[in-house]
């Protein structure tokens, strides 16, 4: 393509003193040395330097026109003196509103602008001031919130390993009553056979003092108990009766319990002489052995018992195991990089906007209630979502109470720097999405300080 | 928020039957069998008329000939009017001869009384007389036994009325059971003349059912006035593509009714409509156009009652082999279509437009019923909607993230929830708690608003605006007299009656600063659910039996929606001193719905076939005198596609209104939230939209004086090319832009017919030249949007695109000179302020752009308009150009100036630098 180039007298203008070139940044200025042509930025085109900011756009890049708004893709550099520079399109330029403080934008409209650099500048200055205050004050609650962090950290550890502790008893504690209960049942059940068993033979053994002993030995341990004699031995005069304790102790001859040679010579010529006690009429032990059997009511007594502990040793067990995997779940979420996120943990806050009260409790759930008490899940507990580089500035908490189009609702928070912990804001853009804006001091950064006040304030 | 959820709820449970599918639910909506009229009158079969025209009662005037008709069976008389209208109109009236009491008849929708032309008698006898039309060869035979109409021009018939004996007009009676009283009185207003006749009166008036009374689902509508509906058949020989009738989700060509229920016009909320059939939906335009090669003609049925509409032909059933062998085989049947028109009550108001070309039938219709209101400026530009914006912090953000993606707009909306409790008028008090502040906000940026007002009116007594209408009477009344109640967005409400005059006066002047408060001047209206939507009631709308005054809902249905917009434009002047332009836009219409704002097609859905649909949706409010319309963007139901969502700007940015909007349900959509990808394609449409804002302009200028719609079907410009006449996936803007949206998903290429024989069109991208009469193909990509500038003229563009239209009033146009084949080209540039009524003053330029020989030339149009402009001509790019030694401009001083130029020969393209004249003033380029 060649291009021609006439110039017409309309445009023979007086250019020829070195002027300033509206619209572009003193780092620009190079680009823009009075010579008797321009070349575009992006070197597309040679132009007289007359065309530059004549109101034409010439270059592709929009290069010529820095300060007119003929370019469709320019951009137009506000200097703000006393506040902070910046581009705006070149479509902002005259359009009758006022862009740049310097009211540098303006300067072939209609409209008069206010030069409010200087105000913005201290605004701003006042603003970072205090945002400075802020993050002053919040990295240092940071710090302290850090350290209780790792204290609160610390001793939850410290709980946990109490809490496994005390699991490890319980375990050990429940295999002992196990083996306990165990035990009892089987004797039970022995007892139960003995005495189905010793209906049919007891008489035979009740000829001989070691058939009997054996006999009332319920639990062939070589010896006779109270309980055994009360199991098997009764008054002449009253069958049904069970021997009271004394009775029984009496008859052992004054101790609790009996072997066979003491058998032989005491309780073996009490029974065969028959004049007070007897051994019970076995027919009738045989028409209820298991209810009525003194001997085997205890020992179901004993396997119940023994149950009963177990079982409570188990929920123990239970409730502690339970513990440990709550506080393990909880100490599983990544609280940052100093734990400085723990203590939220178990806190909720609260915000009212127009007629809804919203509740963050962080790493827990996000709720909405409205005047008349409805409450409705807007979200648990999800993940961290921030950006990679800071990955700890948005949480989300999804899977809440399910919308009417389908989906359910989800809850997105940003956490913002400062010296509270609040909830600040809660929107809902779209329908069942909501937004958060949550403050906090260990939202706070150090590397927003470094990048501290613009060098041209 | 969560509250509303249940409120959508509830109302979804009333309007409509809960359905997983996302369909409308047709059980809801009458078919014709569920109608009785419709069913009455459909059952009648053709060639059985028993209509006969006495002859002998004519009378004949300068203006209007008069004629009664007798109906055989029953001896009722009816009273034919006829009259011939300026500029090739011819109007039939028929109504009974005494009614037993008045019968409704339109008011309001015609812009005056149409002013006649002389009727005069060419020959008569005992069987029709002939009367002659004016002085174009064209007749009017009135046959009398059985009677009927046939127009004619020369030995063709145009059109004819009653040939198939389907006029049917339903006399008002006494009910049987209540007859005997009256049957005195009756008897004395018996035609003393006619005695005989009344023994055999009433014969066929046996009582059938949903005379007296009708049920649909659990709505009961009492019928005092007894049956009433009335039908007429036109018979269009040569004719098989007829077009109107709007609203329906239809294709632009009409199809034929054999096989299903006519084309329903009867205004209703209907949820998530579906496309492609003939049901009812927001707006009823009771206008069809007929075409064929040679004529283009019209009816307009003028009847606000509900409608149902038959078409048939003879050729519709044919194969195209099927046709062409009728061809080969000479087949004396000529191609014909027959149409009926039913409607429930009122009169026989009928308005023949006899063309003969599209754009006669278009000023035709207009000098009935007005013109499309010329919009403000802005209102053509982008609209961003949703609803809804939750709080004015909400505004503000959006409002900024237009500015930080560089994208521009003109109007942010508000949908129902600014209000307090959906009481209109009225603002938020927490979320939108200093609107002012915000407008203003608003307004330093030159941008402007839109709040909704409906017209259901929440029934509380703390609210001034219900107090204050029930306490002057202006609700309509049930049938018993009370105010009627039905249920909308606030609950209970009450609905003005906006029939009544009075009514829109004192609805007009709540729109003044000091009534409507938080309102300002850059704060415009939008008038939603205003068929009326009533949940609760019968096909979501209000009941037949309510009462307007003296006249049932059932004679003005279709009406309301016509005089709510009408009273809102009228308020909206008002509050200025009738200094500024309305801007109005309304979900139902009417005939004459033109005059008052824009019109969109409601609640459609984020689906690739609703795009489609916009097209021929709008093509067809278009021919029927409304140009401004559109449909939203993106989709209102459901959640578009990144795709979609892109390809819906691309497309809306070339229809009238373009506004995008959102249902409350679906996540957020402003333009930036698809990556930066899709913004760049979404600015781009948008950017490319307001560079063309001078031409949109141009073109609402033109149809404001013309009637001459703005998006127009191909057939419309080349009306002798039967290729045209059924395309409804690309379209016009004026005559200069050709427009083929991509409404495919996934689509690699369109192929567009560029239409005229003589014809070359240039793509508006690359300035390729193509020639007209072939159907191209063009490979596209995601950020195509195929439209081409007809060569032969001249279109002026504002490139500076900037932050909203009103930023750019004052900027210079590149003027696009395409020139055709004979290397000729013309076009027209028109500006005024872009918001006042000055322009009636005169306060404006309207200039012709003329390029012959070698020179481009400014003339002015409007010699004894004035307005200055501080606007420039910047640029020149004249396609198809030759490679000019020299370029010299003279202006008006008669000063002359040598031009700098670029000229791409690979393209043709000659670029003329900075001409630098004042783009009001005369002046001259000449190439050497």
């Amino acid at each position: 393509m060649r291009f021609y180039v006439f110039i017409a007298s309309v445009f023979c203008c007086a250019f020829a003193d070195s002027r300033k070139i509206r619209g572009i940044s003193s780092s620009y200025k190079r680009f823009y040395r009075e010579r008797k042509s321009f070349l575009c930025i992006d070197g597309s085109k040679l132009i007289p330097f007359e065309q530059v900011n004549d109101d034409y756009c010439d270059c592709e890049d929009g290069s010529d026109e820095p300060g007119t708004s003929a370019c469709p893709r320019g951009r137009f550099y506000c200097t703000n003196l006393g506040f902070r520079p910046h581009y705006i399109p070149s479509s902002r330029v005259n359009d009758g509103i006022c862009d740049c403080c310097d009211a540098s934008d303006e300067y072939n409209s209609h409209i008069r602008c206010q030069k409010t650099c200087w105000n913005l500048g201290q605004r701003e200055r006042a603003y970072v001031e205090g945002q400075m205050r802020t993050l002053d004050e919040g990295l240092r609650l940071k710090q302290q919130l850090i350290e209780e962090g790792v204290l609160l950290w610390r001793e939850k550890q410290a709980q946990l390993r109490e809490l496994q502790q005390k699991a490890e008893d319980l375990h050990l504690k429940v295999e002992e009553h196990k083996k306990r209960k165990h035990q009892a049942d089987q004797h039970k059940e022995q007892t139960l056979k003995t005495l189905q068993a010793g209906g049919a033979g007891s008489r035979q053994h009740n000829n001989t003092a070691s058939g009997l002993f054996q006999f009332l030995d319920n639990n062939k341990d070589g010896s006779i108990t109270v309980d055994e004699v009360q199991a098997r031995v009764v008054t002449i005069h009253d069958e049904k009766r069970l021997l009271s304790e004394n009775e029984a102790v009496a008859l052992l001859g004054g101790g609790r319990q009996m072997d066979l040679t003491m058998f032989r010579h005491t309780l073996w010529d009490t029974l065969t002489k028959g004049d007070n006690v007897k051994i019970r009429d076995t027919n009738a032990a045989l028409d209820s052995p298991v209810v009525e059997d003194p001997l085997l009511m205890a020992a179901d007594r004993a396997a119940k018992w023994e149950a009963t502990n177990l079982k409570k040793v188990e929920e123990a067990y239970e409730t502690v195991n339970m513990e440990i995997s709550d506080l393990q779940q909880k100490l599983a979420i990544d609280y940052g990089t100093d734990w400085e996120f723990l203590f939220l943990n178990s806190q909720c806050y609260k915000l009212q906007v127009y007629e809804y009260t919203y509740t963050l409790c962080p790493f827990n759930q996000v709720t909405q209630e409205n005047t008349a008490g409805t409450q409705v899940s807007l979200g648990t507990w999800g993940m961290w979502a921030g950006e990679p580089k800071n990955q700890y500035s948005q949480m989300v908490y999804e899977n809440g109470e399910p919308c009417w189009q389908g989906g359910s609702r989800t809850a997105t928070v940003t956490l913002t720097c400062g010296t509270e912990t609040a909830l600040r804001s809660v929107k809902e853009p779209s329908k069942c999405q909501y937004i958060m804006d949550f403050q906090t001091p260990v939202a706070c950064q150090p590397v927003l300080k470094q990048r501290g006040i613009h060098s041209e304030l | 928020m969560a509250s509303f959820t249940e409120r959508m709820a509830f109302v979804l449970v009333m309007a409509l039957c809960l359905s997983g599918a996302l369909a409308v639910d047709r059980g809801n909506f009458k078919t014709c069998d569920q109608s009785a009229f419709c069913k009455r009158q459909r059952a009648l079969k053709p060639g059985e008329s028993p209509y006969r025209a006495l002859l002998e009662t004519m009378e004949l005037t300068n203006t209007r000939l008069t004629l009664q008709l007798i109906n055989d069976n029953n001896k009722v008389r009816l009273l034919l009017e006829l009259y011939r209208l300026q500029g090739n109109i011819t109007r039939v009236k028929i109504n009974e001869l005494k009614p037993l009491k008045p019968r409704f008849e339109v008011p309001d929708v015609l812009v005056r009384e149409p002013p006649t032309e002389p009727l005069s008698l060419l020959s008569q006898d005992e069987n029709g007389v002939v009367l002659s039309l004016g002085a174009e060869s064209q007749r009017v035979i009135v046959s009398a036994r059985p009677f009927r109409l046939d127009i004619m021009e020369g030995r063709d018939v145009l059109m004819s009325l009653n040939s198939r004996g389907l006029l049917a007009f339903e006399h008002l009676r006494m009910r049987k059971d209540t007859q005997a009283d009256s049957e005195a009185e009756k008897k004395e207003e018996v035609d003393p003349a006619n005695p005989a006749e009344q023994t055999t009166k009433d014969e066929d008036d046996k009582d059938e059912d949903g005379m007296w009374e009708e049920t649909f689902k659990s709505h009961t509508d009492g019928k005092p006035n007894g049956p009433s509906a009335i039908s007429l058949d036109f018979s269009l020989p040569g004719v098989e593509h007829v077009y109107g009738i709007p609203e329906h989700a239809e294709t632009l060509r009409l199809k034929t009714t054999d096989n299903g229920d006519p084309y329903r016009l009867y205004n209703l909320d209907v949820f998530q409509y579906e496309l492609f059939n003939p049901m009812a939906l927001y707006g009823a335009v009771p206008v069809m156009l007929a075409h064929n090669s040679q004529r283009t003609t019209g009816i307009f049925w003028l009847n606000a009652a509900e409608t149902w509409v038959d078409i048939s032909s003879n050729t519709a059933g044919k194969t195209v082999f099927g046709k062409m062998l009728d061809y080969v085989q000479g087949s004396s049947e000529t191609p014909q279509t027959d149409v009926r028109w039913i409607s429930e009550s009122g009169i026989i108001d009928v308005f023949i437009m006899l063309g003969p070309t599209p754009k006669d039938v278009f000023s035709q219709y207009a000098s009935l019923t007005g013109t499309q209101s010329f919009p403000p400026l802005s209102s053509l530009a982008y609209h961003q909607c949703r609803w809804n914006y939750n709080d004015q912090e909400d505004v503000k953000l959006v409002d900024a993230g237009f500015d930080e993606h560089d994208i521009p707009y003109d109007f942010i909306w508000l949908d129902i929830e600014h209000t307090d409790g959906k009481r209109y008028f009225t603002w938020d008090p927490h979320k939108f708690a200093t609107p002012k502040e915000m407008l203003q906000g608003i307004m330093d940026k030159k941008r402007k608003m839109v709040a909704i007002v409906d017209p259901h009116i929440k029934v509380d007594s703390n609210y001034k605006i219900h107090n204050e209408i029930r306490s002057r009477g202006f609700y309509i009344k049930n049938k018993d007299g009370g105010d009627y109640e039905g249920w909308c967005w606030p609950g209970s409400a009450g609905y003005p009656d906006f029939t009544c005059a009075d009514m829109r006066s004192w609805w007009a002047s709540m729109f003044a600063y000091d009534q409507y408060g938080g309102s300002m001047e850059n704060l415009y209206t939008w008038n939603d659910m205003n068929e009326p939507s009533v949940f609760n009631g019968p096909e979501v709308t209000m009941h037949k039996d309510a009462m307007h005054g003296a006249w049932e809902h059932r004679d003005v249905h279709n009406l309301y929606g016509f005089y709510v917009q009408m009273a809102t434009a009228e308020g909206l002047i008002q509050r200025s001193g009738g200094v500024e332009r309305p801007f109005v836009l309304t979900r139902a219409f009417f005939a004459g719905s033109q005059r008052y704002g824009a019109v969109w097609t409601g609640d459609n859905a984020a689906e690739w076939d609703h795009l489609k649909i916009s097209i021929p949706m709008c093509l067809s409010l278009g021919l029927v005198g409304i140009s401004f319309c559109g449909a939203d963007v993106g989709g209102f139901f459901k959640s578009p596609s990144s795709e979609l969502l892109v390809r819906w700007y691309q497309t809306g940015a070339y229809q009238p209104f373009f506004r995008a909007h959102a249902h409350l349900d679906t996540p957020r959509r402003e333009p930036w939230l698809f990556g930066p990808e899709n913004t760049a394609l979404i600015r781009e449409a948008v950017r490319q939209r307001y560079t063309l804002l001078p031409y949109w302009y141009l073109q609402f200028y033109q149809a404001h004086c013309t009637g001459q719609p703005v998006m127009r079907p191909l057939w419309v410009e080349y009306p002798q090319d039967p290729a045209t006449f059924a395309i409804d996936d690309e379209f016009l803007i004026g005559t200069d832009l050709l427009v083929h949206p991509v409404t495919e998903e996934g689509a690699r290429g369109v192929t567009a017919y560029l239409p005229g024989k003589n014809e070359v069109w240039f793509d508006v991208n690359t300035f390729q030249k193509h020639n007209g009469a072939q159907n191209l193909y063009i490979p596209v990509t995601m950020s195509s949007i195929p439209v081409f500038q007809r060569g032969g003229s001249i279109i002026p563009r504002k490139l500076r695109v900037r932050r909203s239209s009103t930023c750019m009033e004052h900027d210079p146009y590149t003027l696009f000179v395409a020139l055709n084949p004979q290397r000729t080209a013309e076009g027209e540039l028109y500006i005024d302020d872009g918001h006042t009524f000055n322009y009636e003053k005169k306060e404006f330029i309207h200039r012709k752009l003329f390029f012959a020989n070698n020179i481009l030339s400014s003339i002015n149009l409007a010699p004894d308009a004035k307005f200055s402009t501080q606007s420039w001509i910047e640029r020149v790019i004249i396609l198809g150009a030759s490679k000019p030694s020299k370029v010299t401009l003279q202006t008006a001083d008669g000063q002359e100036s040598q031009l700098e130029f670029e000229f791409d020969s690979s393209m043709s393209v000659l670029t003329l630098r900075k001409p630098g004249m004042n783009a009001g003033e005369d002046w001259k380029v000449m190439l050497q």
